[in-house]
């Protein structure tokens, strides 16, 4: 979706306030919202697309001034009530006035995480399908705006750049989100500055993005 | 249970704002307290979360792998090549580091990443994110004007290296090699890593010393 998160290229947000090192968390609760997300149970449909496109969902004007962690926070009390599994009384007063959900597995562990912190799911899948970019080609990032998830951010779409990496069939983030499940070809595409936006033109410098095929077309 | 629909977060998001308590603190804590009432929370499992990001995972972890790679020539191959496999060698897997893709930074090449779309990171590598990685400012302009953007962390590219951004739109996660530093030629693989800064791995520094940039190697920060 056209949202606020899609911030690559936009001017005016300012200078970066840089740092060297920073404490893990600012604050206590960063933390535990962090080990919250990490280990309660969690429904079989859950996936972080899903997360992902639920927080970009967030009020535009909180989702640039809220914390970060704070931003976890709304987008795991979105998804736990429109699973059902909390509701807004009991999200507001901490306490629980039901029944609890049936289905899910039982929480997760302290000893369990010593195991599960080593986790790496890869998100490649098998694929028989065709493969429609070879190396080198150029291919034409789509001019799309759907309403629902999207990694194809507004900056490169329209315009061209070339195929410099395959990585096999990668679960496709923009349907994921939305109950579907397919595997697509995912590529990485460089593209020159220069060709996206004006000030840059004649820059050395370059872009790359992994796309799927679906967000792309031939080009010449 | 109900399968949940994203798109329900357009008219969720501004009921929960204006339900829940004010203070992220409290939201969080009652959010905390609810899901071990409802039997699908161990409190003792989120205090064991903190503690490996706050203790064992940072970037001390991913600055390990840049000196292996730097004082064995075979493994840096290995780590260019299929960068999951090889941090595996080390025994090093976990969140966000199934599909790691390291890039090396050469004499004609610098390379910077960022998350134009969220805020994607390496966390089984680097720990959290920086402040910096997560807001606006950076995502914004890393892939429009990353001279700039560097040289806000006091690095001048010079015009005949190449700068490469890697905007992390999938799931594969980047990881930079940084240049060895000059005059690090007789030190240990341990000495040279803790001479690896995190923002050299992210990009946002080119140059390392020997020296300086130093990091305190108690916690994992």
């Amino acid at each position: 979706m056209d949202g606020i998160h899609d911030v690559g290229g936009k001017l005016g947000f300012g200078s970066v306030k840089t740092t060297d090192e920073d404490p893990p968390f600012a604050s206590p609760w960063d933390g535990r919202m962090l080990g919250v997300a990490r280990a309660m149970s969690r429904p079989s449909d859950w996936n972080s697309d899903k997360f992902r496109h639920t927080r970009e969902l967030e009020d535009p004007v909180l989702h640039l001034t809220r914390p970060y962690f704070d931003q976890w926070y709304k987008a795991y009390a979105c998804m736990l009530v429109g699973s059902d599994l909390v509701t807004l009384d009991e999200l507001a007063s901490g306490k629980s006035s039901g029944a609890s959900p049936i289905g899910l597995k039982p929480p997760m562990s302290a000893e369990a995480v010593s195991k599960i912190k080593h986790l790496s799911p890869s998100f490649e899948r098998p694929y028989e399908g065709k493969i429609r970019f070879n190396m080198g080609d150029r291919a034409r990032a789509r001019m799309i705006s759907p309403t629902g998830h999207c990694r194809l951010p507004a900056y490169v779409r329209g315009h061209v750049g070339k195929i410099t990496a395959y990585h096999g069939a990668h679960v496709l983030a923009d349907v994921s989100a939305h109950n579907h499940t397919c595997a697509e070809p995912l590529y990485t595409v460089c593209f020159k500055l220069g060709d996206l936006f004006p000030e840059r033109e004649g820059s050395v410098d370059q872009v790359h993005l992994d796309l799927w095929e679906s967000h792309l077309d031939a080009a010449e | 249970m109900t399968e949940y629909d994203a798109k329900q977060a357009a008219h969720l998001h501004p009921i929960i704002h204006s339900h829940v308590p004010s203070e992220p603190a409290l939201r969080v804590k009652a959010l905390e307290t609810l899901l071990v009432e409802k039997g699908m929370l161990d409190s003792a499992a989120v205090d064991a979360w903190v503690e490996v990001y706050s203790e064992e995972i940072g970037p001390r972890t991913g600055a390990g792998v840049v000196a292996r790679a730097w004082c064995d020539d075979a493994f840096r191959q290995r780590l260019l090549a299929d960068g999951a496999s090889a941090v595996a060698e080390l025994g090093i897997t976990g969140w966000a580091l199934g599909n790691l893709k390291v890039v090396e930074n050469t004499a004609t090449v610098h390379n910077l990443v960022v998350c134009t779309l969220c805020s994607c990171y390496p966390h089984g590598l680097l720990g959290i994110q920086p402040s910096w990685y997560k807001l606006e400012a950076y995502r914004s302009r890393a892939v429009r004007d990353p001279r700039g953007i560097l040289a806000e962390f006091h690095e001048t590219i010079p015009d005949n290296v190449r700068i490469d951004v890697w905007d992390s739109t999938a799931e594969l996660r980047y990881l930079v090699l940084p240049q060895k530093p000059e005059g690090s030629e007789t030190m240990s693989e341990e000495s040279l890593a803790a001479l690896v800064t995190r923002n050299s791995m992210i990009g946002t520094q080119r140059h390392l010393s020997v020296g300086i940039g130093e990091v305190s190697r108690g916690r994992n920060s």
